[in-house]
């Protein structure tokens, strides 16, 4: 079997589609693998969403550097498949083409007011912070009183890189213009509101534990089920009551959490200037901010302009389960399950999508005679020219 | 090394994986290597015949990864007597997080609470710097085999 010979080409270097590369190699060593990404570097939310000071996450990026060592398999930067090369053309040359492509539009509040001026996705803060090629600063700053909604993981990374001294920042490569946009106007409070009750939040209790590290903060929680960590049964609410009760006094940026809020309504006349909550088991209370920037970090979606869309691409033989959308055709990672995981859930997936492929073609031994990767230079090239 | 050598990766991100495979080719030469994932292990094949080499992160809390949970939870219901059974540990982790190192650890008092040595020294990698283990667990199985 392992004579097996396909051409492959992964669209999307991001952890899915290098995790299915590692395995499949592993799998098929013959195999001519092309990982294909619109953007010139590889590695995908990896780079451009996952924390810059997060040394250790990043790392998993070192083991993907190793896959180019093998003359098997190649990166091929700069081709939006969709906009340079079509999906039939990738097709027509490969035996075997899976989207990897990830879903990167924040997803919006979709109350009043959401497209004010000064409310801004957390996906397009984190790609500014971690230097995304495609993103613009343009009418990116953060004032002196920030919102933010949502309270999952990358909500606590907004708190923890906005609150980094400007040093640091640099020190992590962060680009000279977004250091100045987050700290020209240095910030007073934070204010993180949630949905969820703080034992159900989506934050890791590592990550709030990180937070107690920051200098010259001061932290306060309101709506938790436990008055004291010595009541609180909750490892999520124990660490809430560890980082309020251990706040120095007199610091002069404040962050407080909220849990148990919707956002109602967001108002403002040139930009945003206060948004409304009313609470998830009282309705009728509301909670008032004012504030002057807002992140929303309530999770991504498909992007209106997706140039691949995965419902569009289904047939009646379609078993998303396995990763098969039609004859030859798979995805992989958030593309193929929706925009929720780690990097390490991205592996199980690469390798669950790998054993359906290696399964389905086993038997075939028509495989490797479809052009492959010259054919992605000359689509490339003639759509170029 | 006379014995069989098998090296028993438990990752979660894949780290363990790729520097257990480094570590089978840098000492390949000089004995029979086997690479296995412990979910794939069968803990009743311990055998005092084999030297193990393992190699596991740390997530979560300070837990073992989840490439490991089945084979702890298979020492746990299986209890198989290891007597006789010789290993060594190589340990991932990050000191940034509080419970530094400690998946390894919990593998490690598992196998000899059931009765197996461990043997030579502990060998660690620490992630917080953004390195991978490959280089540090390559030059300790080295050590750890020129000094067997
Ligand atoms: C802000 C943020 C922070 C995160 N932090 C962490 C963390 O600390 N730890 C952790 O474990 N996980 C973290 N995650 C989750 C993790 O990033 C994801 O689980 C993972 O990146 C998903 O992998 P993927 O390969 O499916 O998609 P992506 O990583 O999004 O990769 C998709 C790739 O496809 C390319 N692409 C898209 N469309 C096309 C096209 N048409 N043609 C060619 N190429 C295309 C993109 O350029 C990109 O390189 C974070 C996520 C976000 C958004
Ligand atoms: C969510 C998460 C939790 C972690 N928890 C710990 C921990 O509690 N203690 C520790 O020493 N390392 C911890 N680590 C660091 C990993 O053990 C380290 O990055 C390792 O190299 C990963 O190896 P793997 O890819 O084989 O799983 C954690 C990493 C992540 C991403």
């Amino acid at each position: 079997m392992s004579q097996l010979q396909p051409t492959i080409c992964i669209v999307g270097s991001g952890p899915s589609g290098c995790y299915l590369a590692q395995f499949l190699i592993k799998q098929w060593p013959e195999a001519q693998i092309s990982i294909v990404d619109r953007l010139d570097h590889p590695y995908g939310l990896a780079l451009y969403g996952v924390a810059p000071d997060h040394h250790g996450t990043r790392a998993v990026t070192k083991q993907f550097d190793r896959l180019w060592s093998n003359p098997n398999v190649q990166f091929v930067p700069n081709v939006e498949v969709g906009v340079d090369v079509s999906l039939a053309e990738l097709q027509a040359n490969f035996d075997i083409v899976v989207l990897a492509t990830g879903l990167h539009q924040d997803r919006k509040l979709s109350i009043e007011g959401d497209g004010l001026p000064g409310v801004v996705g957390a996906g397009r803060v984190t790609r500014l912070i971690n230097g995304h090629p495609n993103e613009t600063a343009d009418d990116f700053s953060i004032g002196q009183n920030l919102l933010i909604v949502g309270q999952g993981n990358v909500a606590i990374d907004i708190v923890r890189l906005t609150l980094t001294s400007p040093d640091k920042l640099h020190g992590i490569g962060v680009p000279a213009n977004i250091i100045e946009a987050i700290h020209s106007t240095p910030i007073r409070r934070i204010s993180i509101v949630g949905r969820s009750t703080c034992s159900q939040a989506k934050f890791d209790v590592a990550m709030v534990r990180e937070l107690a590290n920051l200098t010259n903060v001061s932290f306060s929680a309101s709506g938790l089920a436990s008055v004291s960590k010595g009541d609180a049964s909750d490892p999520k609410e124990a660490a809430i009551h560890d980082l309020v009760a251990n706040s120095l006094a007199g610091a002069q940026r404040n962050v407080d959490f909220y849990f148990g809020w919707q956002p109602t309504a967001i108002a403002g006349s040139a930009e945003v200037s206060r948004v409304t909550f009313s609470n998830i088991s009282r309705p009728e209370e509301t909670l008032i901010f004012d504030t002057d920037t807002v992140i929303t970090a309530i999770g991504f979606e498909e992007s209106d302009d997706a140039s691949i869309r995965r419902n569009q691409l289904k047939d009646s033989n379609s078993n998303i389960d396995v990763g098969l959308l039609s004859a030859g055709l798979y995805c992989v990672g958030w593309f193929r399950r929706g925009p929720k995981g780690t990097i390490p859930a991205n592996r199980v997936d690469a390798k669950m999508v790998s054993d359906s492929i290696t399964q389905d073609f086993q038997n075939r031994d028509d495989l490797g005679f479809k052009k492959g990767r010259q054919a992605i230079k000359q689509l490339h090239s003639a759509s170029k020219s | 090394m006379s014995k069989d050598i098998v090296i028993l990766f438990g990752t979660e991100s894949g780290n363990a994986e790729f520097a257990a495979e480094d570590m089978a080719a840098a000492i390949e030469s000089d004995a029979e290597v086997t690479v296995v994932d412990m979910t794939d292990f069968d803990v009743s094949e311990f055998s005092a015949d084999v030297f193990y080499v393992l190699i596991s992160s740390t997530h979560g809390e300070g837990e073992v990864p989840s490439g490991a949970r089945p084979f702890i939870e298979a020492l746990n219901s299986n209890a198989p007597d290891l007597s006789g059974v010789e290993f060594a540990v190589f340990g991932l982790g990050d000191s940034t997080y509080e419970h530094y190192s400690r998946g390894s650890e919990i593998i490690e008092e598992k196998l000899r609470s059931l009765g197996a040595t461990r043997i030579g020294l502990y060998g660690r990698h620490d992630a917080s710097d953004g390195s991978l283990p490959n280089d540090a667990a390559v030059e300790w199985v080295k050590d750890l085999f020129a000094t067997l």
